[in-house]
């Protein structure tokens, strides 16, 4: 299940701002899970907290997003800045999907100049990676526009 | 037929924001160019707090990096020069691109090289925490290069030079 979501950051939010808005929404999307707990996940996250500041900063996550596979989802997240990010409609809702996931992995884009400080910044963390994510799931991907094909397929045929 | 418009007032806040989010932004990226660990986030929220407050109140002049070497030297360092305009005209605009293009000019730095960070001001200014005063290492000697307009906003402009 492959979603997107868009981080309104400066001048909507400062950098700070952003990395806790996209804590809260992995936390608010993994926590539906039955198998992960809410502590745990924000532990795993606490050490990316110095350079996911940077990235945002810098602006790398517009372009390269932060990545979360967590059983078939596979969820991208990216900032805006701007005057985009003032009227971003953004949806921080948890995404669908965490529900079934019993890991996840954080994949943190390897972005110069700071691939090498991304790098030994994950380096040991269990959750944490600084690998390209293999392909998302393409039972899936064949969602477009946000909606998922094979759910409204599943639904009609259950509703026939 | 009817017509309808959207109009965006941006505030001195949104300004302060974004230009101190692009200017630590660059610094970030230049101390990860220069392999200099980077201090915690604490830290950066504190500095980016303090650049955006005194953005705000129009009385920050100037950020500074200083890069000190083991041997007590201070090469390179950066300047980012804030210029303020008599109206709250026009968009949010950045050059990062052109900033990472400049990355290639920046020369390396030994190992051990710590970094400082300065504000000069051009009133006075609300005191930040996590800022007291300091003293600037001399420039004499130093060859400048700008860099050119770093970030755009409304209601203020930042600018980059890089002294070696």
């Amino acid at each position: 299940m492959q979603r997107r979501r868009e981080i309104a950051s400066a001048p909507k939010r400062s950098a700070a701002e952003v990395w806790q808005t996209i804590r809260e929404l992995l936390g608010d999307t993994l926590d539906r899970s039955s198998s992960i707990e809410r502590a745990d996940l924000d532990a795993a996250l606490d050490p990316l907290d110095g350079v996911a500041r940077m990235l945002i900063l810098a602006g790398h996550l517009e372009g390269h997003p932060l990545v979360l596979v967590a059983g078939e989802l596979w969820l991208e997240i990216t900032t805006v800045s701007g005057g985009s990010a003032l009227s971003l409609q953004e949806n921080l809702n948890p995404v669908p999907g965490g529900a079934g996931a019993s890991d996840w992995t954080l994949h943190v884009p390897q972005v110069e100049p700071m691939a090498k400080l991304v790098r030994t910044t994950v380096k040991g963390h269990d959750h944490l990676s600084a690998d390209e994510p293999t392909a998302p799931p393409q039972s899936a991907a064949k969602a477009s526009g946000g909606v998922d094909l094979d759910a409204v397929a599943r639904w009609a045929r259950e509703a026939a | 037929m009817s017509t309808t418009t959207a109009t965006t007032t941006y505030t001195y806040t949104h300004t302060a924001t974004y230009l101190s989010d692009v200017i630590m932004g660059t610094i970030a990226d230049v101390l990860a160019l220069l392999g200099i660990t980077p201090d915690g986030a604490t830290r950066w929220d504190q500095d980016q707090s303090a650049i955006a407050a005194w953005i705000e109140e129009q009385s920050l002049e100037m950020v500074v990096l200083e890069c000190r070497r083991p041997d007590g030297t201070v090469r390179p360092i950066f300047e980012f020069p804030v210029t303020y305009k008599a109206t709250g005209e026009g968009e949010f605009e950045n050059s990062r691109a052109a900033m990472a293009r400049a990355h290639a000019k920046v020369s390396s730095v030994p190992s051990g090289t710590t970094y400082r960070l300065f504000c000069t001001y051009r009133t006075a200014h609300t005191p930040q925490l996590g800022w007291s005063p300091g003293t600037r290492a001399s420039t004499d000697g130093l060859r400048s290069t700008s860099f050119g307009t770093l970030a755009e906003a409304p209601h203020a402009s930042a600018s980059a030079r890089y002294l070696r």
